[in-house]
């Protein structure tokens, strides 16, 4: 909860400060307010003299308390500077050193001289500045751990709906059947969020579909032209007035419409694998369909003189038996054009790999693309430069890991079952 | 023989019509779904092709109409979808057969024929050229001139489709699909069929048989027969 943490930090330094400062300010202000409070007191009591001397032109006998007593001093030379201050004295009766307000002015009795200082103690003001402090801090105390548990209280249930959304976004499936079908909120933003997802994941659902339907259709479509295409080579190739020339065009024409229609065949392979149309749930003898294969395939393998070796183990998976074998077929068909004659050709299958080698014709192959769409090495014309892409799709839907390497002078091809869950 | 050809794709009906009719057969054809059905309850076919798209029905409806009225007409499916799922349900369906779009005249042909072999069951299983070339096609045994000759599996099927195929131009790509059917390209073919095809006519020559396959232009063959 990042956005929270951020939150709650700014929140609870902006507090602490803005606390801290009107707590100062305030102490300020209240100590300002009592000062004065004693020195109207102090200055009552000067009053009092005064109008004592006046009336009796003779110094009033002072009675001092524990928390105000007057000094006079007869030998007065000056008239200090402050007439105010606070000054830290002992305090006789409370037997200790106190801050002490004084008030100190000047008293003519007669022709004699006095300095008379009105002392009073500041404790009371101290003791209440403490009192008020001490709340003071433990309200700000009680307020920040208040703040922080109620924030995330309150936090928690504002984000539940929102990581409620979080998992639905994260598990959804771009081929699912359905659009995201997200809940609404009582909250603003959830309930925003969630209905914009819900349109933007309708949108999306929508476009999927019309492309995946479109795909088909196109597919579709064009197998009928190209039937047409054929069917009518076919025929005009049986009419006897055509001459060499004739019959090499049309032959360019067919040879050519076969590779359209095999480059169609394996895009429509692509888009269906993509679009998981297949259901992965038969049984399939891998070391069957090898064997399978390779007998399909003795007549070429024997006509380039390629020898081949196999060490099969009985495997068997939990996936589509069409797919494995045009998996296995395009190696095999690989491995077969790109032999240097003489080559051989190495299959091996163990519980958990199944590995295709061969003496390669040429050098390797670019690792980096030799999975990508419309790759061929250099020169190289023949084939639809789908074969290897169809086959790594194949392996992604099992969730198989291929990879291709280059050793020795033969290529190899790996595919490991990383998937244990597949096997049986 | 009688063939009902089901097909709304006008110069695909022809052609096929067009070939079909060389080798051999009375063709009818039909472009919608009403038209078929008309068709069907009035005549008996050995064979209807039959394509899965129609204006004004599915062919799998049409299966189904077949079905239930109890017709024995043999039929192949044409169909621009190669779906498993598809093939499936039409071969359950009761179609004998199912071809998927672009296919070759001569593969068609070559199905039409096998699906009226099979529903004949009367001994027509005997396929002859002239009266030196016999070919037993449920036994698959082939005799020159009364004497049998061996051939290995492919170079039986691609005697077979010349014979069913007389007299038509066979190409390359025909022949290579028909053999090894899509898995490999065809390039990779094209050497084979000519090794096929000469050691066919090497064994057909010893047993005393007419040198009949003939190249056309290096584009494809031809078995010649009067």
């Amino acid at each position: 909860m990042k956005s929270f943490a951020a939150y709650q930090r700014f929140n609870t330094w902006t507090a602490i400060i803005i606390l801290l400062m009107g707590s100062i300010a305030f102490y300020g202000v209240l100590q300002y307010v009592l000062i004065r409070q004693l020195d109207e007191s102090l200055k009552a009591e000067q009053q009092e003299i005064s109008a004592y001397v006046q009336q009796y032109h003779q110094l009033p006998v002072i009675q001092n308390t524990k928390n105000q007593w007057i000094i006079v001093d007869s030998n007065v030379i000056a008239l200090p500077k402050h007439k105010f201050r606070t000054i830290t004295a002992f305090n006789k009766a409370e037997q200790e050193m106190r801050e002490i307000r004084q008030l100190q002015f000047h008293l003519q009795v007669g022709n004699r001289h006095y300095l008379v200082q009105v002392n009073k103690s500041q404790a009371e003001t101290e003791d209440l500045l403490q009192l008020i402090a001490i709340l003071a801090f433990g309200m700000i105390a009680l307020l920040l751990v208040l703040n922080f548990f109620v924030n995330r209280k309150l936090v928690n249930k504002l984000f539940k709906p929102f990581q409620q959304t979080i998992t639905a976004i994260r598990e959804y499936k771009i081929g699912q059947s359905q659009p995201l079908q997200l809940p609404t909120s009582k909250v603003t933003e959830i309930h925003v969020l969630n209905i914009s997802l819900n349109e933007m994941s309708q949108r999306i659902f929508t476009e999927y579909r019309s492309l995946k339907s479109f795909t088909e259709n196109a597919a579709h479509e064009m197998q009928t032209p190209l039937a047409v295409i054929r069917s009518s080579i076919e025929s005009m190739i049986q009419q006897n007035n055509l001459d060499e020339a004739g019959v090499q065009q049309l032959m360019a024409i067919d040879d050519n419409m076969q590779k359209l229609i095999k480059l169609h065949q394996s895009l429509l392979l692509l888009a269906k694998i993509e679009n998981n149309q297949f259901a992965l749930n038969e049984t399939v003898q891998l070391d069957q369909i090898i064997r399978n294969k390779c007998e399909e395939k003795a007549a070429f393998i024997e006509a380039r003189q390629l020898t081949i070796q196999r060490q099969l183990v009985p495997v068997t998976v939990l996936f589509h038996q069409q797919l494995t074998e045009i998996l296995i077929n395009n190696l095999l068909n690989n491995a077969i054009r790109y032999t240097a004659q003489n080559g051989q050709i190495t299959i091996v299958l163990t519980a958990n790999s199944c590995s295709i080698r061969n003496t390669a014709a040429q050098g390797s192959l670019d690792t980096e693309k030799v999975f990508k769409r419309f790759y061929r090495p250099q020169q190289q014309t023949e084939g639809t430069g789908l074969g290897l892409a169809i086959v790594h799709e194949i392996c992604r839907l099992a969730e198989w890991h291929i990879q291709y390497t280059f050793e020795q002078n033969e290529h190899s091809f790996i595919i490991q079952f990383v998937n244990q869950e597949k096997k049986i | 023989m009688k063939l009902l050809i089901i097909e709304d794709e006008i110069t695909l009906n022809k052609t096929m019509t067009g070939f079909l009719t060389a080798a051999g057969y009375l063709c009818e054809t039909v472009t919608n779904y009403n038209d078929a059905i008309e068709k069907i309850d009035l005549y008996e076919y050995d064979c209807i092709v039959l394509d899965i798209m129609l204006p004004g029905g599915s062919g799998l409806e049409l299966l189904q109409y077949l079905k239930t009225n109890k017709k024995n007409d043999g039929v192949i499916i044409i169909s621009a979808k190669d779906s498993l799922d598809d093939k499936i349900t039409g071969l359950q369906l009761g179609a004998d057969d199912y071809l998927t779009k672009p296919f070759h005249l001569p593969e068609l042909s070559m199905r039409v024929a096998a699906i009226i072999r099979r529903k004949k069951m009367d001994g027509h299983n005997i396929l002859n050229i002239g009266n030196w070339l016999f070919i037993d096609t449920i036994a698959q045994k082939v005799t020159v001139q009364q004497q049998e000759i061996e051939l290995t599996q492919k170079e039986y099927q691609l005697l077979l489709f010349f014979v069913v195929n007389k007299n038509r131009v066979l190409s390359k790509s025909a022949i290579a699909q028909h053999l090894w059917g899509d898995d490999m390209d065809l390039a990779d073919h094209y050497d084979f069929i000519y090794t096929h095809i000469k050691n066919l006519r090497k064994k057909m020559m010893a047993a005393g048989g007419e040198d009949c396959i003939r190249s056309i232009y290096g584009a494809g063959y031809k078995m010649q027969v009067d």
